[in-house]
């Protein structure tokens, strides 16, 4: 894990959060009660991904049925959703491959993650009956998610980039995009609806993650033991 | 033919289907008889006058064709092509254009509502308002038709002038044919005069002689004769054209299962919650552990 050298916490003022002034620039550091998660960079890098993903896809929704045809209506029309749709997408593609060298290095999976990722290991922890005192700074679940977005990513890209221009391209490679345009956005969405659930309502304490960039120290101890164990160990030893 | 005809049978990506079929209303037909073309190109003049086309610069392909291929433009192309049929020399002309296929892989491959609608006369029209632009129907068309304009960023493909049929009047190509080739009304009268001819060409030589109107397609609204049936290839038109597996499995069977993929995903985060709710720190809120500011 990447360590920045510790500053001294800033004096609580009583006018900010001294985890959260920390977190602009430090991740995996320990500030009080709270644990700084990820830093500012990587927080704008996910939103970035995250806001060009729901520009394409309310932008693609319409596009894609007509019983979502209202939604074209937002951005003033389907005309509008079929110039703003590829666009967007380049924009979600280049955030997406921010995202990907900003944390590929820490997406490896362990032994412990393949256990993780099993069948049997998902429906642990969907029941709450995982004791993985093993689970790292990312789960394996994560970082399942993390590979599977990279590669939907990559092919929603390749295969919007021959449905934007299909008259420079074969019929068969026409027909395939098609194809796989929408087996890969019907996935990453039904994914994304569960990484959405994961990181809002089924567990509280991990949205402040993505918006402070800091989580509380039993948020940490339940879902991440040994990320915990990782950074406070570490900063006792100092 | 009155506006009857003009109740709308299908129109792209519709929610409801728009079949009423309610009466049964007629089918009309275009009849190309291409044994009697004699390739003066009176229909492609007549084709650019009455819809008010304009003349795009075209390319020399050493034949008589007046352009490689259909254009946004142009919507009605003479076909010149020259075949060596045993000791004979045969000039091949067709009249390439819109079919109007009666299962129009256009309409099934368009994704804005409205943009491609088929007229219970079997017409296939184009709404060029509600056109995107998005060339999804170059790739649905098993006949390479559609043609998508870059200057206002639509598709055009004929109408089998909609506007004219409307108000009982025959197409502008139909009308302008010196040779009688072309013949316009309803489709039973017409396929059994198109028979009629075939019989005809039997006799006079041509043993293979047919009527092209594929089925793969539902049959077409323009329908063809030719001296050589066997091969339509020859003449450009494909030998069983169907509107392609991949639009039919996209737009039947990958929408559904992603929408139920979907659906599905999202009741099982609503179920997951109501079952087991959130999942929170067993040791309750945080509570300072001595090593971090009270």
């Amino acid at each position: 894990m990447r360590r920045a050298p510790l500053p001294e916490p800033a004096a609580d003022n009583g006018m900010g959060d001294a985890a959260m002034a920390l977190a602009r620039t430090t991740e995996d550091v320990a500030v009080g009660n709270e644990i700084v998660r990820e830093r500012l960079s990587s927080r704008l890098v996910h939103w970035t991904v995250a806001l060009t993903f729901f520009v394409c896809l309310f932008t693609g929704l319409p596009i894609w049925t007509p019983y979502l045809g209202f939604l074209a209506s937002l951005f003033g029309g389907l005309h509008v959703c079929r110039w703003l749709h590829p666009w967007s997408g380049v924009a979600f593609a280049a955030a997406s491959v921010l995202m990907f060298v900003q944390w590929v290095s820490q997406m490896k999976l362990t032994p412990a993650d393949r256990q993780f990722i099993t069948p049997r290991g998902m429906l642990r922890y969907f029941q709450y009956r995982n004791q993985d005192a093993d689970v790292g700074k990312y789960n394996g679940g994560q970082k399942m998610l993390f590979w599977a977005a990279a590669l939907g990513a990559l092919g929603l890209l390749l295969s919007g980039v021959v449905m934007w221009f299909p008259l420079q391209f074969g019929q068969p490679l026409r027909e395939a995009s098609y194809l796989l345009h929408d087996v890969a956005f019907s996935l990453f969405f039904a994914m994304i609806i569960g990484h959405i659930y994961l990181g809002t309502a089924a567990e509280p304490g991990t949205f402040r993650s993505m918006v402070h960039g800091t989580v509380t120290r039993s948020w940490a101890r339940l879902h991440h033991p040994r990320w915990y164990r990782e950074v406070t160990n570490a900063q006792r030893e100092r | 033919m009155t506006a009857d005809g003009l109740e709308v049978r299908q129109s792209s990506a519709s929610v409801r289907g728009a079949k009423t079929e309610l009466r049964n209303l007629k089918v009309v037909s275009k009849l190309i008889d291409t044994s009697t073309c004699i390739g003066c190109k009176a229909c492609e003049v007549a084709c650019q006058e009455w819809n008010d086309l304009h003349i795009v610069p075209t390319t020399q392909t050493g034949t008589y064709q007046t352009m490689p291929s259909l254009d946004a433009n142009y919507w009605n192309l003479i076909q010149f092509r020259e075949r060596q049929i045993g000791p004979d020399f045969a000039w091949l002309l067709r009249k390439d254009g819109c079919m109007h296929c009666a299962d129009p892989g256009c309409l099934k491959a368009c994704p804005a509502p409205g943009a491609i609608v088929q007229y219970q006369n079997g017409i296939v029209d184009v709404n060029p308002e509600a056109c995107i632009g998005c060339k999804m129907c170059e790739t649905g068309c098993p006949f390479d038709v559609p043609r998508y304009s870059a200057a206002t960023d639509k598709m055009a493909k004929c109408t089998l002038c909609v506007d004219r049929v409307q108000v009982g009047l025959e197409p502008a190509c139909v009308k302008s044919c010196p040779t009688g080739c072309l013949e316009f009304g309803d489709k039973t009268d017409l396929v059994a005069h198109a028979n009629a001819r075939v019989e005809q060409l039997k006799q006079n030589g041509f043993a293979q002689a047919a009527l092209y109107d594929p089925p793969g397609v539902g049959g077409t609204t323009v329908i063809t004769v030719l001296a050589h049936g066997d091969h339509p290839e020859w003449y450009g038109l494909p030998k069983d054209p169907r509107v392609p597996t991949s639009v039919r499995v996209w737009k039947n069977v990958l929408r559904p299962l992603g929408a139920l993929a979907i659906a599905g995903s999202f009741l099982a985060m609503v179920g997951h919650y109501l079952s087991f709710g959130p999942k929170k720190p067993k040791d309750g809120p945080e509570t300072p552990r001595g090593d971090g500011p009270p």
